[in-house]
């Protein structure tokens, strides 16, 4: 009965059902089309080349030796057992730590001395996040020019304020290399955290300070026991974007030291950017990449747990 | 239009009515605003590229007053290009590239003043010549081996024309980035043209019996020297009542510590015997410690093809190298080659070896060109002299141009670099006062333009091929890149402090893990190959071999 029905509908009438079918179908399929470009993007810029990294890892993709044999775990082994690659991750664990510490402490105390309104506070506050978009290659250039030998001026404005010479090798002698890659990434990034943390103080209600000031409670126990407490939460998401960064150091590396003298700044992305791009050893590169990574995932999980924890309830 | 159907369209059109009316994006509107953004792509295609085609066109070439040397030597180009003699190189390539008018190269260059030859000079003048346009790529000198090599993986054909380092030529072919260029030199070249070419310089492109480009920068080491402290009357006293022999300039690295030393002792702080581009990745470490390992007798390899750096000659030699730092300006270990230029050109140094360019700069011909600019002028026009680098000097890098094995249009830029690097062509190119090309022909050595460009020009010109008559050449070979990181790191680590033969133990550590790696007995041949060149060693150069130029 149905079927006789369906076929006494002219093909006329059945034009428009099937329309509407197609409208209907549309309908709830429209979002997921949307999405398709994306997916696709996706998949060809992050996935594809993460799947072909991992395959590259385990053969032999070095320039000059011909063909991609299967080499095992070759790759990971030759990075593993590099003393240069063993010490560059030392180093960027050494560096990141202590960029990130020391930006900490002086973003705090930057953010608390500008958390209070006074007169040319917009003013200071744009000259300190000015490092904050300046392109980190400039910002080594820059300090290398100030601190090289025998043209840049920071040894003789040290020797006028110390009043004796002073013949310091900021970037071939240790520890004065490190110290002024520090510097250099300090003056950088700090007004990063100065940023966020000033945010995080701003938004800590004032009437907490007002109950203390009530209790008869100290500056410094009001920091002690309430700034930092409430702050906690944004102290610990500052320190996670930072430290995610700062063990990528490489750029102020390459401009102002080439990794040198020797291999004693050669950091985990210096490293890999040799082996890679300057001796093209690229399965080599690719499986300490995926050192790396695993490495950095582990640091992101722990501090992601942390932040999770330090969220007020 | 049935009831039902209009009271469907009537819904739809109500639903999209009421959608837009919230301000909510429909369906339609989407569809409406993604055919919009479609369009305005596919209009912005063209439009942003004609406007970055107009934005990157070639400017006109930049010709220098015709009563000038320079300005005679350009002409004399143009003219082999145009008028011929007919089976000049220059001639032949223009003639065969009219065809070709339509292609537009693409080069690679070094970024800076390498680029501004192809940019004001060789490349708007082929386009004048050939209607062939030129896209020049600029390059820091590690990327113009990485990127090639990328783009190679990668099958872009993004490159006509690749600037490389001779040294990297065995990689780069066996890699199969580049392509040998035989059939068309036979096809176009006038094989004279090779014969004009220093013997050292020679046979650099030729590999596994190919040709894979052609030489085009002699970038020999010489010494610089202030003639006015050597003739200084108190200091020549002094030097030889202090060491019993007459100050001179140094001939050996010992005394060319020594002598340094003693001028520093004298003079400083406004003046200091010696500067050194020292920095790491400077680049400059691995050529001065081989010129010097193997001037005094070292072995770069033994028979089983370990590394000989752990030997007399390697502990010898970073002992006069830090020897001669302690001898030199404060920061020399920091130094790269610009500042050590701009150390000279101030008059605060009386000793540097370096590449040709110094000696231009020193007379202030290079600073005649507003594009060198950042150099300061020379405080010391006419006081310099030049000599060959006690022992022997290295060919540090120079350049072959290569072709690039996925060019569309192989043959194309095959002329082109007949054309650039043909002699009466490559003269003009190598008189540029900004350009970085440094004289390699015969005839380059020889012309009467070139030796008129400053008063001392042909003394300069005279020493530059004697140095190439004892030069030696870098490691032609495989894993080179590797091989001169070690050297690097090894000397900065010596100069920051590392015991010298703890350095060498770790450099030769590594060159030895780099044989293994491309294959001991392969690395054999290729190393047995480089010993046959002119220049592999002290004793046998160019001029041990009987092949020494004369002027």
């Amino acid at each position: 009965m149905t079927t006789d029905a369906t076929s006494a509908i002219s093909p006329a009438r059945r034009q428009p059902r099937r329309r509407a079918g197609l409208s209907e179908w549309s309908d709830r399929h429209f979002r997921w089309l949307l999405v398709v470009p994306a997916v696709l993007l996706i998949l060809s810029l992050s996935v594809y080349p993460l799947v072909f990294s991992l395959w590259v890892s385990f053969v032999n993709y070095d320039f000059q030796i011909p063909g991609h044999a299967f080499v095992g775990l070759k790759n990971f082994s030759m990075v593993i057992f590099d003393p240069v690659a063993r010490w560059s991750l030392v180093l960027t664990i050494l560096l990141s730590s202590a960029n990130v510490a020391i930006e900490l402490g002086l973003g705090l105390a930057l953010a608390l001395a500008m958390v209070r309104s006074f007169p040319g506070r917009g003013l200071v506050m744009s000259v300190l996040i000015i490092p904050l978009f300046i392109s980190p290659v400039i910002v080594g250039q820059a300090w290398a020019l100030l601190l090289q030998r025998p043209f840049g001026p920071m040894n003789y404005l040290l020797g006028q304020i110390l009043g004796q010479e002073v013949t310091i090798g900021w970037l071939t002698e240790s520890p004065w290399l490190y110290v002024a890659l520090i510097i250099a990434d300090v003056w950088q990034w700090t007004p990063f955290m100065f940023v966020i943390l000033l945010a995080g103080l701003t938004a800590i209600p004032p009437n907490l300070y007002e109950a203390a000031e009530l209790d008869g409670v100290d500056g410094w126990q009001a920091f002690r026991l309430i700034t930092l407490p409430q702050l906690a939460p944004i102290i610990m998401l500052a320190i996670t974007f930072r430290l995610l960064d700062a063990v990528r150091l490489f750029d102020t590396i390459f401009i102002m030291t080439a990794g040198g003298p020797g291999t004693k700044t050669y950091t985990s992305s210096f490293y890999l950017y040799t082996v890679g791009f300057t001796q093209f050893h690229l399965s080599q590169a690719t499986a300490g990449s995926w050192i790396f990574l695993i490495l950095t995932a582990l640091l992101v999980g722990l501090l992601v747990r942390r932040l999770v924890k330090s969220e007020p309830a | 239009m049935n009831d039902r159907t209009r009271r469907e369209f009537e819904a739809g059109l109500a639903a999209d009515v009421d959608a837009w009316l919230r301000g909510e994006p429909t369906r339609r509107s989407f569809i409406k605003r993604f055919g919009q953004m479609t369009g305005m792509l596919a209009v912005s295609g063209p439009l942003l590229a004609s406007i970055s085609r107009s934005a990157l066109a070639q400017a006109a070439v930049q010709l220098a007053d015709p009563s000038t040397p320079l300005g005679q030597a350009q002409a004399a180009a143009l003219k082999a290009s145009t008028e011929g003699p007919a089976d000049g190189s220059a001639y032949r390539a223009v003639q065969a590239a009219k065809q070709f008018s339509d292609v537009t190269l693409n080069m690679t260059y070094e970024s800076g003043l390498q680029a501004l030859d192809p940019r004001h000079f060789s490349g708007p003048m082929w386009e004048q010549l050939t209607g062939m346009k030129s896209n020049v790529v600029e390059l820091s000198h590690p990327d113009q081996y990485s990127k090639p090599v990328a783009e190679h993986i990668a099958g872009s054909g993004a490159y006509d024309i690749l600037d490389i380092e001779p040294a990297w030529t065995p990689s780069l072919a066996d890699g199969g980035v580049i392509a040998p260029l035989d059939d068309f030199i036979a096809k176009h070249m006038n094989k004279a043209d090779f014969d004009d070419y220093h013997p050292l310089f020679k046979a650099l492109p030729t590999y596994k019996g190919k040709i894979w480009g052609v030489f085009d920068d002699g970038d020999m080491f010489a010494l610089y020297y202030r003639k006015d402290v050597f003739d200084d009357p108190k200091l020549k006293d002094a030097y030889s009542q202090k060491f019993g022999k007459p100050l001179a300039v140094p001939t050996t690295w010992e005394d060319y510590a020594q002598v340094a030393q003693f001028i520093t002792d004298q003079m400083a702080p406004n003046l200091y015997g010696a500067g050194h581009f020292r920095k790491a990745g400077s680049p400059g470490n691995q050529y001065d410690f081989l010129q010097q390992f193997r001037a005094n007798k070292g072995e770069l390899f033994d028979g089983d093809m370990k590394a000989g750096l752990v030997s007399a000659a390697g502990i010898k030699t970073l002992e006069n190298m830090i020897a001669a730092n302690k001898a030199s300006i404060p920061g020399n270990n920091e130094l790269d080659a610009v500042s050590l230029w701009a150390a000279f050109l101030q008059g605060k140094v009386a000793m540097i070896y370096s590449w040709p360019p110094s000696g231009r700069m020193a007379a202030n011909y290079s600073q005649s060109d507003a594009a060198i600019n950042f150099i300061p002028r020379s405080t010391i026009a006419g006081k310099v002299g030049y000599a060959i680098v006690p022992g022997n000097p290295e060919h540090a890098t120079g350049y072959s141009k290569a072709l690039a094995a996925d060019s569309e249009n192989p043959e194309a830029a095959y002329l082109f670099m007949q054309w650039a690097t043909s002699p009466p062509v490559s003269l003009a190119r190598t008189m540029l006062p900004y350009a970085l090309r440094d004289p390699y022909r015969l005839s380059h050595y020889k012309s009467e333009l070139y030796g008129a460009l400053w008063p001392d020009a042909k003394d300069y010109l005279a020493n530059l091929c004697n140095s190439a008559n004892v030069g030696l050449l870098d490691m032609i070979m495989p894993g080179w890149q590797d091989y001169a990181l070690s050297l690097d790191r090894m000397c900065s680590s010596v100069w920051a402090g590392t015991d010298p033969k703890a350095a060498l133990e770790t450099a030769a550590a590594e060159w030895d893990q780099t044989t293994e790696r491309l294959g001991t007995d392969s690395q054999k041949a290729f190393y047995a190959e480089y010993k046959k060149l002119p220049g592999s060693s002290a004793d046998h150069t160019v001029e041990a071999l009987g092949m020494a130029v004369k002027l």
